[in-house]
């Protein structure tokens, strides 16, 4: 026979005219795998197109395949071998090597390309639910609970470690150049005009650690507290800050954080993950979350109540100097009302919806007839905003 | 036809053709690419069941089963399982870290030995996956449970394979494939690894010298002695000629020693063949992928210089560059490196795998196959975490 049959030319040649003489019977073969023994049986194969069917004439057995059961097996290398399967049975399989054969079958079996439905998928949906439910849990309940937990007993040493640590990731995650990470600023001039204001700010304070107090060279308007006792501001803030007294009000703000060790807790939770997550994920995709990460650190999630905590810390230290802690008032109104880029700043105190309470507050604490001296001389201040030059 | 037993030797077939592989890799690559990687568990799949199906030992061919649903499914559990050990012990072990000895590599390096076993467990737990949805004649293959077994030896293999400085390599070839052997059925039929370890030794050698002269090279570049540091330049393609040789012979030597009952493999594998398929196929891997690279490799360049100005300005230009946005560059950009990784990794299937896997496949035969007949199917591996574990800790590159 030619290779050209089709479910209509087979009508056509054995539907005979002449109605009352037997029909040819169409036959071909196979290899029957019956999914039991490692035997491949040779089969006889006939077409009963009246029942739909395809008829595997085995030596012991007979077995029916309805044409719409019949699937073929996906992705399979080489035209010559047509192999088929049942719908719903996993294991047995009929091996189709003759070209006339697939033809006949191809042309009947209309579901021959459909998906054979072996695997339940329902559950697939809960187990990803369920997936997400818990890594959701781990990341955002779990870790934060025991960092917060853990966070008290770590000693000064480990806390000044973790801190050390995380300012490099910060320094490293931040610089573009990919050289040996962010500068830190140091003109000597602008290095004793900050340390005058630590002073002045922390003369009076039992501190545990000693702070270390850093600027690094980004015109981020921003400022963060690491573990440790690390106060650091980027040269962006001190650009934007108008008087010495407004860095010196967000010098007292972060110091209300070191003194409370909010940043020991934020540090302790990406900690675990920062340096591993980066190994583990590769140069590509790792780098991506190390950034996203010290930007964590930096932005400082920290909760309401640490905020309110760090501000009246300042309000009180700052008084205690003689130094005016509605600075820090006057500092984010300008910034809010300039309306400039100073996303990470702001942000991080309008994430808190008490920001207009907390200005507010800033200026209450400032006695009516107080007197205050200044913190740095104009020379001062001026070296201390060219620190990076 | 000759599929039903002939009493000698099942010789295999392989069908696979180039340019269908090349068609089904690219087409999943891509897909794979547009969805963020999740389309890998159907690209996979896909895959295999190509490959299995194009080795037909005695005429039949191998059949995958695996479903791209329950891949998925295992990667979900892995990642719940990595998701507490990469937050909940990596914080535990930063905290006794920094308080017992101030510092966070420790806990790094703790965190790195810790995920060792569990790679070996990952691998055992893949294979075995891969094996329990592999069939022939109908009949499923499987691994008997044994993970954490295999990871135990697998660490201490390693172990005297890293003090002897890699010397004793054939020995944790040997024991490793004879644990994972010695524990796979195909249906009633439990495989046998014979053999001994020492048989791998002589084909380890072409390794042995090459790695000595390469030290020597290292030695003389150290002293500043450059012509005897020239032995460099033979040893490093000697060594790839070594590992080459090693691993061709090394298979050969183990399928050769494998039985089940009175059958046995008849692998053939020639060390020149597999040289020739490696070099020429990677050489046309690199040199087609050259093609786009090249003039891409040099646009990103120029686009880079005018965005920074300079190499070493700090301040970036964020405007336009010849007439668009830096960011419509940036994603161009990226498209372009993911567009040659994809192109990397479909001819890398055609010139190296298939080729490869073809070569094994043609030179291997099944022999007194007669009482294969004898063999009967095995229950179903349920597995639901499936592959997970490797698929987290990326440990299959392509299949």
């Amino acid at each position: 026979m030619g290779g050209n049959l089709s479910e209509k030319t087979i009508i056509n040649v054995d539907g005979p005219t002449d109605l009352t003489a037997a029909p040819r019977v169409v036959e071909g073969q196979g290899l029957f795998l019956d999914g039991d023994r490692a035997a491949p049986q040779q089969v006889r194969l006939t077409y009963d197109d009246a029942a739909q069917r395809l008829v595997l004439h085995a030596a012991t057995a007979t077995l029916n395949w309805r044409y719409t059961d019949l699937r073929a097996l996906r992705d399979q290398a080489g035209d010559d071998t047509l192999i088929l399967r049942l719908q719903h049975d996993p294991t047995a399989r009929l091996v189709v090597q003759t070209p006339q054969d697939r033809q006949l079958i191809r042309a009947r079996a209309k579901r021959l390309n459909k998906r054979a439905k072996t695997v339940r998928r329902g559950r697939l949906l809960s187990w990803a639910a369920a997936a997400i439910g818990s890594v959701a849990l781990i990341i955002f309940v779990l870790v934060p609970i025991m960092a917060d937990q853990l966070a008290e007993y770590l000693p000064p040493a480990g806390e000044r470690a973790l801190g050390d640590a995380t300012f490099e990731q910060i320094r490293t995650a931040l610089d573009e150049t990919g050289f040996d990470g962010l500068a830190t600023c140091d003109a000597p001039k602008g290095l004793a005009a900050l340390a005058k204001i630590e002073s002045r700010i922390t003369e009076d304070m039992d501190l545990e650690t000693p702070l270390t107090v850093h600027v690094l060279d980004h015109d981020m308007v921003n400022a963060f507290a690491l573990p440790g006792g690390y106060v650091v501001f980027f040269r962006g803030l001190l650009e934007e800050a108008e008087t010495a007294e407004e860095v010196a009000a967000v010098f007292a703000h972060e110091t209300g954080h070191v003194v409370a060790r909010d940043p020991t807790r934020i540090a302790l939770r990406s900690a675990g993950s920062i340096g591993v997550l980066g190994l583990l994920l590769g140069d590509f995709a790792g780098g991506a979350v190390v950034l996203f990460m010290a930007e964590r650190i930096i932005q400082a999630d920290y909760t309401q109540d640490a905020e309110a905590a760090a501000d009246v810390f300042a309000h009180n230290a700052l008084l205690a100097a003689d130094l005016p802690p509605s600075a820090i008032g006057t500092f984010f109104e300008r910034l809010a009302a300039d309306g400039g880029d100073h996303s990470g700043f702001m942000e991080h105190f309008q994430s808190h919806p008490a920001l207009g309470d907390r200005i507010a507050a800033a200026y209450d604490a400032e006695p009516d007839n107080a007197v205050f001296r200044p913190v740095l001389t104009d020379d001062e201040w001026a070296a201390l905003q060219s620190i990076c030059d | 036809m000759t599929h039903v037993a002939p009493s000698d030797g099942l010789k295999t077939e392989f069908a696979g053709q180039r340019p269908r592989l090349f068609k089904l890799a690219l087409v999943a690559s891509f897909w794979t690419v547009l969805t963020l990687g999740f389309y890998r568990f159907w690209m996979k799949s896909r895959l295999r069941r190509w490959y299995w199906s194009s080795i037909r030992p005695g005429g039949l061919p191998l059949e995958y089963v695996g479903d791209p649903f329950e891949k998925l499914l295992g990667f979900f559990m892995a990642v719940v399982v990595m998701a507490f050990y990469i937050g909940v012990v990596n914080l535990i072990l930063m905290f006794a870290s920094l308080s017992l000895f101030s510092t966070s590599f420790t806990a790094y390096a703790a965190s790195l030995v810790g995920v060792i076993p569990v790679w070996f467990y990952a691998r055992y737990r893949a294979r075995r996956y891969v094996l329990a949805r592999t069939r022939w004649r109908g009949v499923r293959f499987g691994l008997e449970p044994g993970a954490w077994g295999y990871a135990g030896r697998a660490l201490w293999h390693w172990f005297l394979t890293v003090i002897t400085c890699g010397i004793l390599w054939p020995r944790k070839t040997f024991y490793l494939e004879k644990y994972r052997t010695d524990r796979t059925v195909f249906g009633s039929a439990t495989l046998h690894q014979g053999g001994t370890w020492t048989m791998l030794m002589p084909a380890y050698v072409h390794v042995l010298i090459a790695t000595v002269a390469l030290a020597v090279a290292a030695g003389a570049l150290a002293l500043e002695n450059e012509t005897v540091a020239m032995v460099g330049l033979v040893a490093v393609p000697y060594l790839i000629f070594g590992m080459i040789h090693y691993t061709v012979t090394a298979k050969r030597l183990l399928a050769n020693h494998k039985s089940a009952g009175d059958v046995r493999l008849l692998a053939e594998p020639k060390v020149g063949t597999a040289v020739r398929i490696y070099v020429f196929g990677y050489l046309a891997t690199i040199l087609i992928c050259m093609l786009p690279a090249l003039p891409i490799t040099i646009a990103v360049g120029v686009i880079e210089m005018e965005k920074n100005g300079s190499i070493y300005s700090s301040a970036p230009n964020t405007g336009e560059i010849y007439g668009l946005p830096t960011i419509v560059w940036t994603v161009l950009g990226v498209i372009a490196y993911f567009a040659i990784l994809l192109l990397w990794s479909v001819l890398r299937h055609c010139f190296v795998t298939m080729p490869i896997w073809r070569h094994y496949a043609e030179t291997l035969t099944i022999e007194n196959a007669d009482s294969l007949s004898e063999v009967s199917q095995k229950d179903r591996d349920e597995f639901r975490e499936a592959e997970g574990f490797a698929e987290a800790l990326d440990l299959w590159g392509a299949i």
